[in-house]
């Protein structure tokens, strides 16, 4: 009967499931789980984030490990889908045993594993996952390596503030939770400025053809236009808007997308002078931070952008946590973790708890901008490589 | 098929006795998972297997369903919102889809299965869009109400199986007829007598409602829930084909086959490819569809019934879909 | 005129000019699957996945060897026939003519395929975007209309008007094809009735791998020509699939001015509706003006195409 043949084959399939995940061995080794997207439209940062996470434990296992104990890795292809991500933290933590969880991507996946981790409570560092909800739970075992995505604009805002003083800007989305998390935070500060916000709308990725809403833009004629795009809409909304003939004051993009090295190769003249936030740039003043650069790129031949130095700097802040924790339990682990206080090549690391947000990492945000061809850090002065260029020339002015 | 309910009863057991025994919560996942979509594939192969009428658009079903209890949960109804939430889910589905069947059974074929997915394509869009209501792109989160795998299992289970019996009596009544007779030849169906556009429809309602309290329950369970997720073109609507025809469509047994096949094989490509996983998921489809066309199955019993009647219908041409 | 008024003239014009060049493409990568499903009444499901190899294979010509995407059309074109021939040939055809209770074995069969190249592409080219930065990837003509006192500025992107150019050429040449050719009546005849065609003595077999070829070429040049107006990585067919069949139904499967009236049709209705309406909604325009389709005119805009 068919039924018990299902019942066979679902009893052999379970047990074939037993016999293919046996516990990693311990002793010697610390195994840190870690769910990436290694497929899907985001793979190509899940990529970076790998990398970048593999060459980190190579350094801490070079120099011996901590305490003895070598650092391995073992990194889960969540696809970027959230229901995947919590199947492969639900092994993490129920068969593997891991006492910690590290890693993600998306804030989707970011947001649904803190969830399992929480539930199960075990600690979870995010470390790229932005939107602000994640660390405005209340949750106790979510600690969080970057800065929310409303803050990701205050490098932004200080530029505003101390130098554009726009009077309009258009805000132009991507449909995903980083998306709305960042233009909400912008919307909402020139709600508050007198900024007036003449334009804003999410689109879905993946576009074509962007001239349409651009022109419109255009006919709006506002001082700032604001973008945020994951991936390489970027790049497709700076051409459209140089063939459009756009001419705001600046071009400011919201991170992601408008800071990978792939927006100023696909963009190429299209991209200078546009702005975007960062939270990091290889000129940063943070200890390693240029070596990780320039290593990141001797190794893999490209190179890293912030999300790298996330997972890089993750890996260090682990080590860190394992220095200091009293023994391996995921309650240990967190009190260490809580209690970090470290200087990495992403920069500070410390988590604190204000306003809504808890176990949150702060830091200063920063403002780059296509100078030639390349990034440069803006803003804030003092950490600056390149005088700013504002308001940016017209498109038709320029040689 | 006289032994069946004997049979199945004894397995049902057999199953519902498995979380008192494994402790692993992975592997209880994975279960769950499993009856999940044994779910899914029942509800689409009423649809689709019986009735005939191809559906690429059932992620819209799944999805209403997960919204409706999400946004019970969230609006603070009650604790136990999350459960009527399964009914409401399961009622609000078949709702759209007397809407979504009123609009798409004017057409047939190809176009059906087009329609029905164009306007899962819109739900999801306006999913994405209606943020007062569903929070757009950010999903709703929702801390499951039980810490223990086991509760799940046994829900999903008992959600499986009143599926297998209702879509199994269904089937043995005058109405699981009058869908064979539908999918066989419309225009004969037609013609002696018996409203296809109406039964199309209670087709359709039973096979969203199931959807929809799958969807229902996938949100109470995972706790997390966004537009790209639930209405999913390639990880519900084609996915719940696909778990149909790999174990057998207008087969009682082959969702569950195929639900068991998908569910495990996926995870263990997963594990063990690292991202070349979907690689070798899609060269398993093919592999399938070529060597199994009726599912495993229905081409494992057709092989054990002999072939004589099916290699006569063979060979003859068979006409466009 | 107001400088509002002459404004708003200029958002009308751009978003016109804008969605009839973007219909241009979207045009050629529905003609491919229309000619498919008219044929075969299969949906092909890889035909993003088919484009999206065409654009690798475009890419890869541009890098190495310098070819610029136009010139590379003469290449990737065959290399695609071939390619759809042999998926055809080996995949498609024994499904086909396997007994099935329903006949959407095909359809999934191209779930796999579609599975399977984009993951190799993701094996063999990683994640990594790409694009294929032609000198001429912004360059834009510009148009000045002086009207009522104002002046009207409207720009027409250099790659969008040469794919149009090119999508206009290929689709009078499948026209043509066709109308005139034996090939051609031999794939109108099978795509009408495949069992008279087969009495009448036409190798439908054969034709079925020539229509798929030329469905993979089609949609291959649509590929070449995308690229130095878009990007590429491993997962980018899928939303150009859903396209593709918005289009093919808007036309009448197997319709092929239908075909090019549907792309039209289409990247207007996102243009305007995007501006006019919703930017969020824009993917939604196209499926409701298709469901609208399918349901008041079924067969297609032209009311040509045989359902």
């Amino acid at each position: 009967m068919s039924i018990r043949r299902m019942t066979v084959t679902m009893a052999i399939a379970a047990l074939a499931a037993f016999a293919a995940f046996p516990a990693l061995a311990q002793g010697k080794t610390f195994t840190v789980g870690v769910p990436l997207p290694l497929t899907g439209a985001e793979a190509k940062f899940g990529e970076m984030e790998k990398q970048a996470y593999e060459m980190a434990v190579e350094e801490i296992n070079a120099k011996g490990g901590v305490k003895g104990v070598k650092l391995a890795l073992d990194i889960q292809d969540s696809g970027g889908k959230p229901d995947t991500a919590t199947a492969i933290v639900e092994k993490f933590i129920g068969t593997n045993k891991y006492p910690i969880v590290v890693g993600e991507y998306t804030s989707q996946c970011s947001y649904a594993v803190a969830g399992v981790a929480e539930k199960y409570q075990v600690p979870y560092l995010v470390v790229t996952g932005a939107a602000d909800k994640i660390t405005q739970q209340g949750w106790k075992y979510v600690y969080r390596l970057n800065p929310p995505a409303s803050l990701y604009n205050m490098g932004v805002f200080g530029f505003f503030e101390k130098v554009a003083k726009p009077k309009s800007i258009a805000i132009l989305y991507e449909n995903t939770d980083f998306g709305n998390s960042t233009s909400k935070a912008m919307k909402e500060y020139c709600d508050a400025h007198g900024v007036k916000v003449v334009l804003s709308e999410g689109y879905q990725a993946g576009g074509v053809d962007f001239k349409p809403i651009l022109q419109k833009v255009k006919s709006l004629r506002p001082d700032i236009v604001y973008m945020v795009s994951y991936l390489m809409d970027a790049s497709l909304l700076m051409r459209q808007s140089k063939e459009l003939d756009i001419n705001p004051q600046a071009f400011i993009g919201g991170g992601a997308g408008h800071t990978l090295p792939e927006f100023l190769q696909n963009a190429a003249d299209a991209s200078e002078l546009c702005m975007s936030a960062t939270l990091w740039t290889p000129q940063a003043k943070y200890p390693g931070a240029k070596d990780f650069f320039d290593n990141f790129k001797k190794k893999y031949g490209k190179e890293p952008d912030y999300h790298g130095v996330e997972a890089y700097a993750a890996t260090y802040v682990l080590a860190d946590v394992l220095k200091r924790t009293k023994s391996n339990t995921p309650d240990d682990l967190r009190n260490a973790l809580a209690a970090t206080d470290m200087m990495t090549a992403f920069g500070p690391v410390k988590f604190v708890s204000w306003g809504q947000f808890t176990n949150q990492n702060r830091m200063e945000t920063l403002v780059l901008q296509v100078i030639k061809g390349k990034f440069e850090t803006i803003w804030p002065p003092e950490g600056a490589s390149a005088k700013y260029v504002y308001p940016v020339p017209h498109w038709r002015d320029r040689k | 098929m006289r032994k069946s309910p004997l049979v199945a009863f004894g397995a049902v057991a057999a199953l519902a006795v498995v979380p008192l025994l494994v402790s692993n919560t992975y592997v209880l996942h994975m279960l769950v998972m499993v009856f999940l979509w044994v779910l899914l594939g029942q509800a689409w192969n009423l649809l689709g297997g019986y009735t005939g009428q191809v559906s690429y658009g059932h992620a819209a079903f799944f999805g209403v369903g997960a919204y409706t209890s999400a946004i019970m949960v969230k609006s603070g109804f009650s604790p136990a919102a999350a459960w009527w939430g399964l009914l409401a889910g399961g009622l609000l589905a078949a709702l759209v889809g007397s809407v979504l069947g009123w609009i798409c059974f004017r057409l047939r074929g190809p176009y059906f299965s087009l329609s029905i997915l164009a306007l899962s394509e819109v739900l999801r869009l306006v999913a994405v869009n209606w943020k007062d209501l569903t929070n757009g792109a950010e999903g709703i989160l929702y801390i499951p109400a039980f810490n223990s795998k086991a509760a799940y299992y046994w829900i999903v289970l008992a959600l499986a199986g009143v599926s297998y019996l209702t879509i199994r009596a269904v089937m043995r009544s005058k109405l699981g007829f009058y869908f064979l007779a539908i999918r066989e030849d419309q225009d004969c169906a037609e013609s002696l007598g018996i409203d296809t556009t109406k039964y199309k429809l209670y087709s359709l309602l039973i096979s969203a409602f199931f959807t929809g309290v799958a969807g229902a329950f996938y949100m109470n369970y995972m706790g997390f829930i966004d537009p790209g997720i639930v209405f999913s073109l390639s990880d519900i609507s084609i996915m719940m084909i696909l778990v149909t025809m790999l174990g057998g469509a207008a087969t009682m047994a082959g969702p569950a086959v195929g639900a068991v096949l998908y569910i495990l094989m996926s995870e263990a490509f997963r594990v063990f490819l690292k991202s070349g996983h979907l690689l070798f998921f899609g060269i398993l489809i093919i592999v399938i569809i070529i060597f199994f066309p009726q599912g495993i199955v229905g081409t494992l019993r057709e092989k054990w019934a002999g072939r004589r009647l099916r290699a006569a219908n063979a060979t003859a041409p068979k006409a466009g879909a | 005129m107001s400088p509002q008024v002459a404004g708003q003239i200029e958002l009308l014009g751009q978003v016109l000019i804008s969605g009839i060049l973007l219909g241009g493409l979207y045009a050629l990568i529905g003609l491919g699957m229309s000619l498919i499903m008219g044929v075969m009444k299969i949906i092909n499901l890889a035909h993003g996945e088919l484009m999206m190899v065409a654009m690798y294979a475009t890419y890869w010509m541009f890098t190495l060897a310098k070819v610029d995407p136009y010139v590379s059309l003469v290449v990737v074109c065959p290399a695609m026939f071939l390619l759809g021939v042999a998926i055809q040939k080996f995949l498609i055809t024994p499904v086909m003519n396997a007994d099935s209770i329903l006949p959407q074995n095909q359809v999934l069969l191209t779930v796999g395929i579609g599975l399977v190249l984009s993951n190799l592409a993701l094996l063999f080219f990683s994640a990594n975007y790409r694009s294929v930065p032609v000198s001429y990837a912004s360059k834009t003509i510009y148009w000045d209309v002086k009207m009522g006192g104002q002046t009207i500025s409207l720009s027409f992107s250099y790659p969008f008007l040469v794919a149009f150019a090119i999508a206009v050429v290929l689709g009078a040449a499948l026209f043509v094809f066709l109308g005139m050719t034996d090939t051609g009546r031999m794939i109108r005849a099978t795509s009408q009735d495949k069992r008279a065609a087969s009495l009448m003595g036409i190798n439908t077999q054969r034709i079925t791998y020539i229509t798929f070829g030329l469905g993979a070429a089609l949609v291959g040049a649509a590929g070449a020509l995308l690229d130095p107006v878009y990007y590429l990585y491993p997962q980018i067919g899928g939303p150009f699939t859903s396209k593709a069949f918005v289009i093919t139904v808007l036309g009448g499967m197997g319709n092929i001015p239908g075909a090019v009236l549907g792309g039209l049709v289409l990247g207007l209705a996102e243009s305007l509706g995007s501006v006019y309406i919703s930017l969020g909604y824009k993917d939604a325009f196209g499926f409701i003006i298709f469901v609208l389709v399918l349901i008041f005119l079924p067969k297609g805009l032209l009311g040509k195409g045989r359902a």
